[in-house]
């Protein structure tokens, strides 16, 4: 039985769709990306996951079963404006959350102290928020879904803000949140992440579902148009090989950079640079997801 | 429901530790306390205002006789109210009565004037030829550079008897005039007051007004200040927790409906911690001797106050706040940042104006219709029903009437803000209007 699975959901708000006949279902320690650009359904689309609001049409299935007020107790949830009380104590707010979760203030406690360990943060425990750094608001907003131990978890932007140092700390503990067997359900608009995290993914635009599906796969269908080559000296009779649409001229470190639309043709540029001379390096770039979003989101806009 | 605990938990506790808030109970405390000895302060450096005796003149022509038996008359009458110790009125206070000294002789008009505005006396009747009339009694006038409503009162009365005098042309006995020399009071007093002193014999039947009409007065304040204070305070907590976005993580872990009566509960108990604060302060200042001596010259007895009116007016205070309560819950959910939030509560604002001074303007008037119809209103209510009951009559079954539509009203405008809630803590932006919150409602379930 899978955790989460969202079966053709349509949302209509204030006379628009906002999501339009989505699918997708996310397995137990599976990170599920979800991309679309600003207004593209993202944020309703966890809303309805979360029983904050309830399609139109379409149902939502968590473990086979329809929404239950005891999923209250099973989800967590890191909005994209993340909030917590400015005013109150970092302890005092995350175990009163923990406790509307469901847990006992003893184990609200013992949560928080492990979660603060974790993020090298125990010297915030008697701080307010707002006399923290907006990272560590962040991460204290990241502790408050996590902290009643969810078997799905709901990230919305999480990482805008954070520092590359708290950028690694956060996918290493979201990895683990993964390998502990959570269901992640994760939005964002910076595709790296969704590459190194995800297994599968939605592309949403305008509130519909445009591409969709395991990240390789999506990958593989698309073409590798791109071949990077570095050798020692300049090169010339690129442009007589067919299939190259555009040699951009060489960069500071020597390196050219090949647009192609026919794989065959990366493999003659090749045997054209080793009959000249040593080659340094060679690639054929499989397209990054940042290019196909744009393909797929940019295009007819 | 353990999840209503914590609510009403966190947010009590936030509340009271909240350093703006004890700041904001202690100085309105530090005010009240000055407040209450104002008096004392003001009596202890200017005395009884110095006036336990006043001289007084006459200035007439042709009215002698007329003018003799006024003074005559006062002078009666303030012996004989100084002797009955005030048992009879409540009027009078812990500060003894302006005693009149008559001058000897009548003076000319123009001496008594200058003898006012010198100070050496406090003032002069004036009797004048009436301008239409019979001319045989004059018009008279108190002259004098102060205000003082009890000394005109005696001069009224006196002159009265005088006249009376006049028109008997000695056909009266003293005894006769002196009686009619004596003001009569009348007494009000309701059915159920008379009926309980037939069984229990009071000594004062009209005194069980004066503490219920005191404890209604302070009722109906409590319910309009506290109300005032705490509907802020609960429609800012939630516009707050709206702002912060740590809203949308409340919604995901409870049900609004918990979350609200949460908050409401837990900014009851802010007020009434509040308010016992306060009760504190006052209840010291009254234990000290100079409010002792002021309480016993009122001659009040805790054990006047008619049960019925501290029972349902605790019962009132209660439901008629949870129905306000609600209503800025309401509209704290729909409004998205603090600063509009003034705007937005300004008609429930006007609401419980409304129902403080109809209370309060109907004090005296407390059966009137606009009474009886506000008894049934329940944004009303809570002050009227307590004004009827006090001072006035209210039938049972009409108070069971109200308290079954307030309890109804309670319900109805509970359910509806839990769903105003609901839609409107997740609507961000301009304040929606009612046509798009009704719009936006349909898509949520409680």
């Amino acid at each position: 039985m899978k955790p989460l699975v969202l079966n053709q959901i349509i949302k209509h708000y204030a006379g628009k769709t906002a999501v339009d006949q989505l699918s997708l279902e996310v397995e137990a320690g599976e990170i599920y990306g979800l991309l679309g650009a600003n207004g593209a359904g993202k944020t309703t689309t966890m809303r309805m996951v979360l029983g904050l609001i309830y399609p139109d049409e379409g149902e939502i299935l968590y473990d086979g079963r329809p929404y239950r007020k005891e999923l209250q107790h099973k989800m967590g949830y890191l909005p994209e404006e993340r909030g917590l009380y400015p005013k109150v104590k970092i302890s005092d707010q995350l175990v009163y959350l923990g406790q509307l979760r469901g847990m006992t203030h003893k184990d609200a406690v013992q949560s928080l102290h492990k979660w603060l360990e974790r993020f090298d943060a125990m010297e915030y425990l008697d701080k307010r928020i707002e006399e923290l750094s907006k990272g560590n608001q962040q991460k204290m907003g990241f502790i408050a879904a996590v902290i009643h131990h969810p078997s799905i978890l709901i990230l919305d932007e999480a990482f805008s803000g954070l520092d590359p140092v708290n950028v690694e700390m956060l996918k290493e503990v979201i990895q683990e949140l993964r390998d502990d067997g959570t269901a992640i359900l994760f939005s964002t608009h910076r595709m790296e992440h969704v590459e190194e995290l995800c297994r599968n993914m939605t592309i949403l635009r305008r509130s519909k579902p445009v591409l969709q599906g395991n990240l390789r796969d999506i990958k593989n269908t698309y073409p590798r148009e791109k071949v990077v080559l570095r050798t020692a000296h300049p090169l010339s009779g690129l442009s007589d090989i067919e299939g190259i649409v555009h040699v951009e001229p060489q960069d500071e470190n020597g390196r050219y950079l090949i647009h192609i639309n026919q794989e065959q043709a990366a493999q003659q540029i090749l045997q054209l640079a080793m009959q000249h001379g040593n080659v340094e390096q060679f690639e054929i770039k499989e397209p990054t997801l940042n290019e196909i979003f744009i393909k797929v989101v940019g295009n007819n806009e | 429901m353990n999840k209503l605990g914590h609510v009403i938990n966190f947010t009590y506790r936030n509340k009271v530790k909240n350093k703006s808030f004890r700041w904001t109970t202690l100085t309105l405390a530090v005010l009240l306390l000055v407040g209450l000895n104002v008096p004392y302060f003001i009596q202890l450096f200017s005395g009884n205002n110095g006036e336990d005796n006043m001289k007084i003149g006459i200035a007439t022509s042709s009215y002698n006789e007329i003018a003799t038996q006024i003074q005559q008359a006062a002078q009666k009458q303030q012996t004989l109210s100084s002797a009955a110790e005030d048992t009879a009125t409540n009027t009078s206070s812990q500060a003894k009565d302006t005693q009149l000294q008559w001058q000897a002789k009548a003076e000319s008009e123009s001496v008594l004037r200058q003898q006012v505005e010198d100070g050496s006396i406090g003032g002069y009747l004036l009797l004048q030829k009436p301008t239409t009339g019979d001319v045989a009694f004059p018009t008279v006038t108190y002259v004098s550079e102060k205000n003082n409503a009890k000394i005109q009162n005696l001069l009224q009365t006196a002159t009265q008897t005088a006249k009376v005098q006049y028109i008997a042309e000695g056909k009266l006995t003293n005894t006769q005039l002196e009686q009619i020399g004596t003001p009569v009071i009348v007494n009000q007093t309701s059915i159920d007051d008379l009926n309980k002193s037939s069984t229990e014999p009071k000594e004062n039947p009209i005194k069980s007004n004066t503490e219920n009409y005191i404890l209604v007065y302070l009722l109906m304040i409590l319910f309009f200040f506290s109300l005032t204070i705490t509907g802020n305070m609960i429609a800012s907590e939630i516009t707050a927790e709206k702002s912060s976005r740590v809203m949308e993580i409340l919604i995901s872990s409870l049900s609004p409906l918990t979350q609200m009566f949460g908050k409401i509960i837990g900014v009851f108990l802010v007020g009434l911690t509040q308010i016992a604060s306060y009760g504190i302060v006052i209840a010291i200042n009254l234990s000290l001797p100079y409010y002792q001596e002021v309480l016993a010259g009122f001659d009040l007895h805790v054990s006047n106050l008619s049960l019925n009116v501290v029972g349902f007016g605790l019962l009132y205070y209660v439901l008629g706040y949870f129905l306000y309560a609600t209503l800025f819950a309401a509209i704290g959910s729909i409004v998205s940042r603090t600063e509009d939030l003034g705007q937005a509560i300004a008609p429930i604002t006007m609401l419980t104006l409304a129902a403080f001074y109809i209370g309060i303007f109907s004090i005296s008037n407390s059966d009137s219709l606009l009474m009886r119809i506000s008894s049934y209103i329940p944004f009303f209510s809570p002050t009227t029903v307590i004004v009827r009951i006090g001072l006035g009559s209210m039938p049972i079954w009409e108070i069971a009437i109200s308290i079954a539509i307030l309890l109804i009203s309670i319900f109805f405008f509970g359910w509806l803000s839990a769903r105003i809630y609901r839609t409107g803590v997740l609507m961000y932006g301009k304040r929606p209007t009612l046509k798009e919150l009704r719009k936006a409602m349909k898509s949520y379930k409680l």
